[in-house]
């Protein structure tokens, strides 16, 4: 196993980690509807958003970089967005900050605020992830209502996902050490098409072979896991908190501007 | 090396809040549906391993494919197009949503409010409008012809991701986010995502000969006679029909920009610089006077105020929409609100270096216990 740097540090333990998953889940999607309720000029009414994610990276003790490598990995697409942005709406607009004035467009604003509120919707996402093992994720989110069926598949998704990705990358190198790279384009494609389709009918095979094993040690439809969620005191502490912050942000803060 | 990336997935920012609800909610009613279609296939205790099908899907994410013509770039494949020719819509769009899910939660792939988009995009359109190419090329014969079946994958592939691709702009448009005018937007998208779907379907009938040849049980064949090959026609074939349909979408769209496709009233409402354009029609008007009064994002008072510098004056503006009130924080009025918003900064700041300092307080206080 060579991925276990996605969610590694969900492991950790910090006060943050030892929160309920569904108050981390409601406070973190709350966090994001009032992200994008913002309008698209905003970008200074963003400011108090910043605390909540960054609270819950450094009390997680999660590295800030970590989120950021995350922003950075997953831009192209929304800055190929932005960039184009300003391109087209050229309503010009008088933004201040202090003593500073300055005329920008309104294109520059939403991309600014796009980026801006990219960032911050990200950066609070990885937070959450960090800071909760994905089986207690799941745990929580069965208990708030997802569909039985969903949150099992998830589970063997999860638990699959990096013994099918090392398979993968084994057959990639026994394929490139083959001189994949100089055979011609139909060859290639061919030999494409062999990878995934020899990794399909092994996938096939071995999920018959986790059913029945499964149906061997008393599966009938209905998982039992050790861990148990407890939504405790702190926990609701917490969502009160982040309710609170959220009003703040939305509806306090923009009208003290 | 560039891997040509699956560059589909919906962002939260790009969408406001009803669009994110809307989709929301119509995709959980069609993963549902899907769901019990799925339980009447396949035998319950089955269904949750259509996980470990998700995992095979990511795995197939990682074989690249080195691009003909483009040195250095390698592209891969998608797999929604796939999943649905192997297990039928219904487990596909089931398996597509767990892998959406896994994307957004663990990969931090598309937003958590934009999971309905991206199911719709990626799963749900992609797995039906690719299932029934498939299934119209292929037509009802219980043993196919091979180019047949190539052609057939080759069409459900194109199809089922530019479809999924093309709701993308209409979504984000519906959101009024971003102001990129429809058209230009479709266009840019539907353009990209040719070239995506075209290696899409060359890996995916790839797949489909090696299967056809080595497994023809898991696509519903009788067993194969004698040894096919992937033909070079049908590559060379299906090339030369990508490359038409992408000359022919972009000078259609080159054609339908100036005088405008029926939805591009909508960008009218938004473009600012294209407000001299009059549209005679009292239908188009009818919309665009709705939408400024009903609209559900507060933006377009902002944009009044900003246009001409002036507070919005009609009322229907200012008071239907109770954030239009906080919108122009530091732009429209800078004597009243530049000293707040530094104001602001200043406290946020203030707050993050208090929170900073009780989080190494934490840590300071932990590390003793742990070495020790």
């Amino acid at each position: 196993m060579h991925h276990s740097h996605i969610d590694r540090f969900a492991q950790g333990d910090s006060p943050v980690h030892r929160l309920d998953a569904r108050a981390k889940l409601l406070a973190v999607i709350a966090y994001t509807v009032v992200l994008i309720s913002f309008g698209r000029y905003t970008v200074a009414g963003l400011a108090p958003m910043t605390v909540m994610p960054l609270a819950m990276l450094w009390l997680g003790r999660v590295p800030v970089w970590f989120a950021l490598r995350r922003v950075a990995i997953l831009s192209p697409f929304i800055a190929m967005l932005c960039l184009m942005s300003p391109l087209y709406d050229r309503t010009p607009v008088r933004a201040a900050l202090g003593p500073w004035q300055f005329e920008v467009t309104g294109g520059w604003l939403t991309a600014a605020d796009v980026a801006i509120k990219f960032t911050l919707g990200l950066t609070a996402l990885t937070a959450m992830m960090s800071t909760t093992r994905f089986s207690s994720l799941l745990e929580g989110m069965r208990r708030l209502g997802m569909p039985r069926m969903l949150v099992l598949q998830l589970g063997f998704l999860y638990r699959y996902i990096f013994v099918l990705i090392d398979e993968a990358m084994r057959m990639r190198r026994a394929r490139d050490f083959r001189g994949a790279h100089r055979a011609p384009v139909q060859r290639r494609l061919a030999a494409v098409g062999g990878v995934i389709g020899s990794l399909f009918v092994r996938t096939l095979e071995r999920s018959d072979h986790i059913q029945t094993a499964m149906s061997a040690r008393g599966y009938r439809g209905e998982p039992r896991g050790l861990r148990q969620l407890r939504f405790r005191l702190g926990d609701a502490a917490f969502l009160a908190a982040a309710a609170g912050y959220l009003l703040f942000c939305r509806w306090v803060y923009p009208q003290v501007l | 090396m560039i891997v040509l990336p699956f560059a589909m997935h919906m962002a939260n920012e790009l969408l406001s809040v009803p669009v994110a609800g809307a989709t929301l909610a119509l995709a959980a009613g069609a993963v549902a549906l899907a769901g019990v279609r799925a339980r009447s296939t396949l035998d319950a205790e089955k269904l949750p391993l259509m996980g470990v099908m998700g995992a095979f899907v990511f795995a197939a994410q990682m074989i690249n494919f080195a691009l003909p013509g483009m040195p250095g770039t390698s592209g891969h494949l998608g797999g929604g197009v796939l999943l649905a020719i192997l297990l039928g819509p219904s487990g596909a769009i089931v398996c597509m949503t767990a892998i959406l899910i896994v994307q957004c939660l663990l990969f931090q792939d598309g937003g958590l409010l934009a999971l309905g988009c991206n199911v719709l995009n990626m799963g749900v359109v992609p797995a039906l409008a690719g299932w029934s190419a498939y299934r119209g090329i292929l037509g009802r014969s219980a043993a196919p012809k091979p180019w047949r079946q190539y052609i057939a994958a080759w069409a459900a592939a194109t199809v089922g991701v530019t479809a999924g691709a093309g709701l993308v702009p209409i979504q984000a448009v519906l959101s009024g986010v971003l102001r990129i005018p429809v058209a230009d937007f479709l266009a840019v998208m539907v353009g990209v995502h040719l070239l995506i779907a075209f290696i899409e379907g060359a890996i995916t009938f790839a797949v489909l000969a090696y299967l056809r040849r080595t497994r023809p049980a898991t696509l519903g064949l009788p067993v194969a006679d004698g040894r096919e090959r992937l033909s070079r026609k049908a590559v060379l074939a299906s090339l030369l029909l990508t490359a038409t349909l992408l000359a022919g979408v972009i000078s259609w769209f080159a054609s339908a920009r100036p005088d405008g496709l029926e939805w591009s009233y909508k960008h009218r409402a938004y473009g600012a610089s294209k407000e001299s354009v009059q549209n005679p029609s009292p239908t188009v008007r009818g919309v665009d006077a709705w939408q400024v009064r009903y609209a559900l994002l507060p933006d377009y008072s902002r944009r009044a105020a900003a246009l001409g510098q002036e507070p919005p004056q009609e009322p229907a503006h200012g008071d239907g929409a109770p954030e239009g009130r906080n919108q122009p924080e530091a732009e429209a009025y800078p004597n009243v609100n530049a000293w707040g918003s530094l104001a602001g900064l200043l406290g946020t700041a203030a707050t993050l270096g208090l929170v900073y300092l009780l989080a190494t307080l934490i840590r300071r206080r932990k590390t003793p216990d742990a070495s020790s």
